[in-house]
């Protein structure tokens, strides 16, 4: 089952994320930890994997003197999104 | 929130879409400050300006001094806003650029007012209409699409009425317009 679906996306942390920056234009890190109610750590680690994948960019700045990690989505990573939306879609209708 | 999880279903997998994307959903409460300012700024300098020409005071429009304190308070905290957000709608984006250029365009109307013989109030109501419909639309919000429809009909009105009653049609725009749903967004629960 779910063979069709992208290992990426089909997991909880990294599936809220994108669902997240799917419907926002960028997310700040802290704003993404806080809804998804995930560690510092684990969340660092699975924008780490979505990045590698080129499904979201995320640039490191500073707002004042406190560093900022903002993220967005890429083109690749809305049409993966949208594979995996329409993928998920076929398993409920079986 | 876990990040591997192999056994997630697709009914949980939706859910979790769902929930997420909830969670992005613009906060169209908070630009009801906006809306209450500037509908008290707007409706207070319009009865000034009907007042000061019933008392046949030579330069009645003075009282629209008044704006700059706001559009200096507007832009402070629009800026504030959005260095405090965490987040970054479309509907934001869409909300920033509509209220620009409608901005824009009063302070083209206003410089160029006498090259349509002052009929400037008409003009701004029926410009008026267009951000606040469009803010109905996109915040799915009733009163201030209806608020939308009253500032175009208020615009022919103004067109109708002489110079004398034009703040007057303005203060019930403004009051309908702006005010009323300004209020109503305040007091709206978080959905």
């Amino acid at each position: 089952m779910f063979k069709d679906l992208d290992p990426l996306l089909h997991s909880q942390l990294r599936l809220a994320v994108v669902s997240i920056l799917i419907s926002a234009e960028s997310a700040e890190f802290t704003f993404l930890k806080e809804k998804t109610n995930s560690t510092a750590g684990n969340l660092s680690i699975q924008l780490d994997k979505l990045a590698e994948a080129a499904y979201i960019t995320v640039e490191k700045s500073y707002k004042g003197k406190r560093p900022l990690t903002t993220c967005k989505i890429t083109k690749k990573g809305i049409k993966a999104f949208e594979e995996y939306v329409a993928a998920l879609k076929q398993y409920i209708n079986k | 929130m876990k990040s591997e999880s192999p056994n997630l279903s697709a009914e949980q997998s939706l859910d979790i879409i769902t929930t997420m994307i909830h969670q992005a959903k613009g906060n169209a409460r908070r630009n009801s400050f906006y809306f209450l300012l500037w509908g008290w700024v707007v409706a207070i300098a319009n009865l000034g300006m009907f007042l000061l020409t019933q008392l046949d005071y030579s330069r009645p429009y003075i009282v629209w001094l008044i704006t700059i304190p706001a559009w200096i308070l507007s832009l402070y905290k629009g800026f504030r806003q959005n260095r405090q957000d965490q987040i970054h709608t479309h509907l934001d984006s869409i909300s920033i650029a509509l209220w620009f250029s409608f901005a824009v365009c009063i302070f083209t109307v206003i410089g160029f007012g006498y090259k349509i013989n002052y009929q400037i109030s008409p003009v701004i109501l029926l410009v008026s209409a267009i951000p606040t419909v469009v803010s109905g639309v996109v915040f799915r919000f009733r009163p201030l699409l209806i608020g939308g429809i009253l500032f175009w009909l208020c615009g022919i009105a103004c067109f109708l009425v002489g110079a004398a009653y034009q703040p007057l049609v303005g203060t019930v725009a403004i009051a309908g317009g702006y005010l009323i749903p300004g209020y109503m967004l305040q007091s709206k629960k978080e959905d």
